[in-house]
């Protein structure tokens, strides 16, 4: 064995494992038994069970990815790995949070809503600080890459978990026509067999034996599919569950593989048979490291070889304990004492004689009052039956309070629990989807019986043959148990405390605090207490807070209820869920043809949707971005300018109903329009608000071209297939998005004439010949290109639209036949900047989704003479027309020094006091503004209430600094309001 | 995650799908003729029932057809998915259909135990 010795570190001192070993096998081996502090009160904890279920060993990892919180009991060691213990300063052993526990009285249930009410600003700078340094666990990592992966399965049968149950499932349904997934947990199969030795044999073999040969079985049959360490986490309708693999147990994570696997798994019958969970009981320091359940105490020895303590005390209230007892007595160690709750009489047989033949210190009718120690149990203080409390030094205390069937995953599906008087616990009563419980999850804790529950559950499905597998048990083969969740304490010291969820350090005293104050409604008292609401969700304690709350309620726990379980099962790494989606993964990035040259000229991007858009080109390194957009705007103006529309939405509409279907989407009338001519359209929805903006050219009445704004291409697309499936499907029209198949050139300013006849000089471009919001195809090279006048700046203009592939060469061709013309390209920002001084609207930073056309003063853009069209009908509404909506107008400073901020409250008081103490009464809000560089003062758009009647009156607009600006309410058209410069 | 059978494509998972909403909800041929209160009824007001519901879905992430399915908005189950332009099958087909998953209140929602006592 050592030449196979593992070497990590915990908290610095290296230690010595075996291959397979957890963190937690590992470190009892080598006697640890203090991993940590506590989450409230920094109190010493120890190793509590031996797997997922883990309340406290909870430690950090340190790797490239400083994992928190990982569970020591299933965190499987490998050579040089790095383990620090958590929650915890100095050191583990000094501990100085650990004052906390003196400060208990002030941490009790609803300490944190009751405690820190005020005095104000308190909590902010004093209480949370404080709490977020000494409350918490693990630290987080500071950057992770991810390298998960996600996988899909559509499959018919899912078995979960690979134990008794599992196996016999997968035995029955092996060489069937059904495709079967087998998942287990752990990273071999077999579960109790390995972890106890309940049974005894399995078709006359030793279970190691019998679990290889299966293994091998299920193998060469070609149907079934095994998963290794892999946790199901989540149920979800309809059959999809998902399971988390990981890849790398044992061993450091690779760089180059995927570390995680999420399994997305869609099947036809689920099949659970994922075991049961030891319960644990309350009593006076609960939480001692050296405490620890039975059956994890027992699991250690047959799966590890770790014999955690020769002589520990064993305190029950059930039969499954009879396995440790045999356990320790095979291997001639000798319980200190066997303290059970129920009466002799009561006491299985098995149990008995074990005792007697081996003279085992025995306690019928007694209990565990409590426990006391420094930093792990030193003594037990048992209350026998006759009253009196008995002192025996120990090192370890072992402990079941029951056993719960894991129905975790089975009430995610929805499935009905029932409380079962017999067995103490919920169990399965009613699937909802195509679920089956096998083994102890349904509440069969009769191992004997397996086989022919397998048999009868599994028999409907086709082609399978009936399992007969002998299975032999080793002690009681029925389970007795005797209700008990907490023994009475004697001692009281302010240290004292009997814990009912050991994770997040709530006490039985805490849950008959909270229900004194009246929370006795379970999901309140979850919530109040904080019970259950640790990582490992109560899985050891979650019923036995039901017990408790029933005794005080008085009620039994069926009419108590049990909290809703959600997924997932237990904590899921974000690195799983974000698979692939990370970093350049996690959402595309869509760049024009011209992107390569925009980078050259300097361009600063911004991101609009998935696009990079050129936001200004900074002439040299110290141009700022008020001074690029300010010159790059005057350049337009007086001279030329170019801008890369190619991200604008654009869709192709045609069929023989084109023309009517287009009046319908669009508040303009398109039927008088000339072909091959455009007009500016209004999109609204059904509710009469404006929900997008484009140009329309008709090129004829059956075919159209509608562009959208760059963030609403897909969504207008999708409002006309919804309007033409569903509305209108007697409609003959079709509709395609563009979008990409059209690189799109704003070229505006008074010299755009100039150049573009120089681009292309076989086109007539005078006014006459090509008058504004008309367009014309012409061939070029091997395609063609469409020219529409249009322009969104107020100067003449033209866009040009060209296939990418000789978008770049053309736009290079276009600065080329300019070099003696001052051309200058643009960003959005001066797009935003010329469009605002025109009064021009972008939807969504001028509107809101509440805004209508006449809102907007777009009443000239309603056809007034058509039957319908989407939104017109709201348009009448009572709300809509009246006459005190906000409607949308300009400002500009009486004082132009001053410039007006965006987003900021038009109101009508000058002066403000500081601190605001009564409302200010609001009209509205500044929805653009800019510095125009033509006027020379800043411009601002807002929507006021009541605006129109307001133009010419002056307001207020706030600042951040919390003063005022006067400004004039005037029209929102600050250039050109004539269009003379538009149309020339 | 629901599996929603597309008449066109067949079953897919519920992320390829986007939820458009109660089915059979007719556009007033004459909006001009309908006063403001059914016309709002059009607009705005949805039935949401918990139980038996006519919705419209789109494989959005798929044909990009519109189609109706009938879904227990209790347990989720899609009792039926008909195209565009079918007429709905009645109600009363359905009422023999599982009513909740874990036999909770017809109406309402939240702890079944809570609820009871
Ligand atoms: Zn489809």
């Amino acid at each position: 064995m050592s030449e196979n010795k593992i070497y990590f570190k915990f908290d610095g001192k290296t230690y010595g494992g075996n291959q397979g070993d957890t963190i937690a096998s590992a470190l009892l081996r080598n006697e640890v038994k203090l991993v940590g502090r506590s989450f409230k009160y920094h109190r010493p904890r120890g190793i509590y069970t031996c797997g997922i279920e883990e309340p406290n060993a909870l430690v950090q990892l340190i790797n490239e990815h400083n994992e928190p919180n990982v569970r020591a009991t299933v965190k499987k060691i490998y050579d040089g790995m790095v383990v620090k213990s958590q929650n915890r300063w100095p050191s583990l052993k000094r501990d100085l949070g650990s004052i906390n526990n003196l400060l208990s009285p002030i941490f009790s249930a609803g300490f944190y809503y009751k405690t820190f009410m005020g005095p104000k600003g308190f909590w902010k700078n004093v209480y949370e600080p404080l709490i977020r340094r000494t409350a918490g666990l693990g630290k987080p990592p500071r950057e992770f890459k991810s390298k998960s992966i996600h996988l899909h399965h559509n499959i018919d049968i899912l078995i979960v978990g690979g134990g008794l149950a599992g196996l016999l499932a997968a035995k029955k349904l092996a060489g069937t026509d059904q495709d079967v997934l087998l998942v287990e947990r752990d990273n071999n199969l077999g579960g109790i067999l390995r972890n106890s030795n309940k049974i005894k044999s399995i078709d006359g073999q030793k279970s190691a034996d019998w679990i290889e040969k299966t293994e091998w079985l299920l193998k060469s049959a070609n149907n079934i599919k095994i998963l290794k360490n892999t946790t199901v986490t989540t149920y979800n309708y309809k059959d999809h569950l998902i399971a988390i693999e990981d890849k790398t147990v044992g061993a450091q994570p690779d760089n180059n593989k995927p570390e995680l696997v999420m399994h997305k798994i869609r099947t036809k019958h689920t099949v659970l048979a994922n075991g049961h969970i030891e319960r644990f009981l309350s009593f006076r320091n609960n939480d001692l490291p050296g405490v620890m359940l039975a059956a994890s105490f027992e699991k250690y020895i047959h799966r590890y070889g770790v014999v955690a303590d020769t002589s520990p005390v064993i305190f029950t209230n059930n039969s499954s304990t009879f396995s440790l007892l045999k356990t320790m007595v095979d291997m001639n160690h000798k319980p200190k004492a066997y303290v059970d709750v129920r009466d002799s009489k009561k006491i299985e047989k098995e149990t008995l004689e074990l005792i007697n033949n081996y003279n085992i210190p025995f306690y019928p009718k007694s209990e565990i009052e409590g426990c006391e120690g420094k930093n792990q149990i030193e003594k037990v203080f048992i209350r026998t039956k006759k009253d009196k409390t008995l002192k025996i030094k120990t090192s370890m205390l072992c402990i079941s309070g029951g056993l719960n069937p894991d129905i975790h995953l089975f009430t995610q599906s929805k499935g009905l629990v029932k409380w079962d008087e017999k067995i103490l616990t919920f169990k399965p009563e009613k699937s909802f989807q195509n679920t089956i419980t096998l083994g102890s999850v349904s509440g069969n804790f009769h191992f004997e019986k397996l086989v022919e529950e397998v048999n009868k559950k599994l028999g409907f499905i086709e082609g399978c043959n009936n399992v007969n597998t002998n299975i032999e048990v080793l002690g009681p083969k029925e389970f007795y148990i005797k209700e008990i969740w907490e023994t009475k304490s004697l001692k009281k010291s302010l240290w004292s405390k009997s814990f009912i969820d050991l994770q997040n350090d709530v006490t039985t005293k805490d849950l008959r605090q909270a229900i004194r104050e009246g929370f006795d409604r379970i999901e309140h008292l979850k919530r109040f207490t904080t019970n259950s609401m640790g990582t490992d969700q109560g899985k050891i304690s979650s019923i036995n807070a039901l017990g408790i709350a029933s005794k005080l309620l008085k009620k039994s726990v069926s009419e108590v209820g049990t909290t809703t379980y959600r997924p997932p099962y237990s904590p899921v790494s974000f690195s799983a869920i974000a698979g692939r989606s990370t970093y350049e993964f996690y959402d595309p990035v869509r760049k024009t043809p011209i992107h390569p040259w925009h980078e050259k000229q300097n361009a600063v991007f911004e991101d609009v949707g998935q696009w990079k858009r050129p936001w200004y080109f900074k002439k040299n390194e110290n141009e700022s971005m008020r001074d690029a957009v300010q010159r790059e705007s005057k350049k337009v103006r007086e001279s030329a300018g170019i801008l890369d529309g190619s991200t604008l939405g654009k869709i192709e509409i045609k069929g023989r109903d084109a023309l009517q279907f287009i009046n319908l989407m669009y508040t303009n009338s398109f039927t008088k329009m000339k072909p091959m001519s455009g007009r500016y359209g209004l999109m609204l929805g059904e509710d009469g608000m404006v929900k997008d903006d484009g140009i329309v050219c008709k090129i004829n009445d059956q075919h159209f071209i509608a562009t959208t704004t760059t963030g609403g291409a897909a969504s207008v697309l999708s409002h006309m297939e919804e309007y033409a499936q569903t509305e209108w499907p007697h409609m003959n029209v079709f509709m395609n998005s563009i979008t990409e198949q059209f690189s799109t050139f704003n070229l505006s300013g008074p010299k755009s004439r100039i150049i573009i006849q120089r681009v292309f000089p076989s086109v007539d471009f005078s006014n006459e010949k090509f008058p504004y919001m008309t367009f014309k195809f012409l061939d070029y090279l091997d395609t063609q290109v469409r020219i529409l006048r249009a322009s969104f700046t107020g100067e003449l203009g033209y866009e040009i639209y060209v296939p990418p592939k000789h978008a770049l060469k053309l736009w290079e061709r276009i600065f080329y036949s300019s070099r003696d013309i001052e051309l200058v390209p643009y960003g959005t920002e001066t797009m935003h900047l010329l469009r605002a001084e025109k009064g021009y609207i972008i939807v969504g930073q001028d509107t809101d989704g509440t805004v209508t056309p006449i809102d907007l003063n777009l009443n000239w853009m309603i056809g007034k003479n058509k039957n319908d069209f989407i939104g017109k009908r709201s348009l009448n509404r009572s709300d809509i027309i009246k006459s005190d909506r906000k409607q949308l107008v300009g400002l500009v400073p009486i004082d132009k020094s001053y410039g007006i901020e965006e987003g900021q409250h038009v109101i009508e008081q000058e002066n403000l006091s500081t601190p605001i103490k009564k409302p200010v009464k609001m009209l509205g809000q500044v929805t653009s503004s800019y510095f125009s560089p033509t006027l020379n003062h800043s411009v601002a758009m807002a929507l006021i209430k009541e605006g129109n009647r307001k133009i010419g009156s002056h307001l207020f607009v706030s600042t951040s600094n919390l003063n005022t600006i006067a400004v004039e309410v005037v029209k929102p058209n600050f250039i050109d309001p004539e269009n003379v410069r538009l149309k020339s | 995650m629901l599996l929603i059978n597309c008449p066109y494509c067949g079953e897919r998972d519920q992320s390829e799908f986007t939820n458009g909403g109660e089915a059979h909800v007719i556009r007033p041929k004459n909006p001009e003729n309908v006063n403001d209160r059914e016309w709002s009824e059009y607009v705005f007001i949805r039935a949401n029932p918990k139980g038996i519901y006519y919705e419209r879905w789109v494989h959005s992430h798929g044909c990009k057809k519109w189609f109706n399915a009938i879904r227990n908005t209790s347990t989720d189950e899609i009792l039926k998915v008909y195209k565009m332009g079918e007429s709905p099958p009645p109600i009363k087909g359905f009422k023999n259909t599982l009513k909740s998953p874990s036999g909770e209140p017809d109406v309402g929602s939240g702890n079944f135990a809570v609820k009871k006592t």
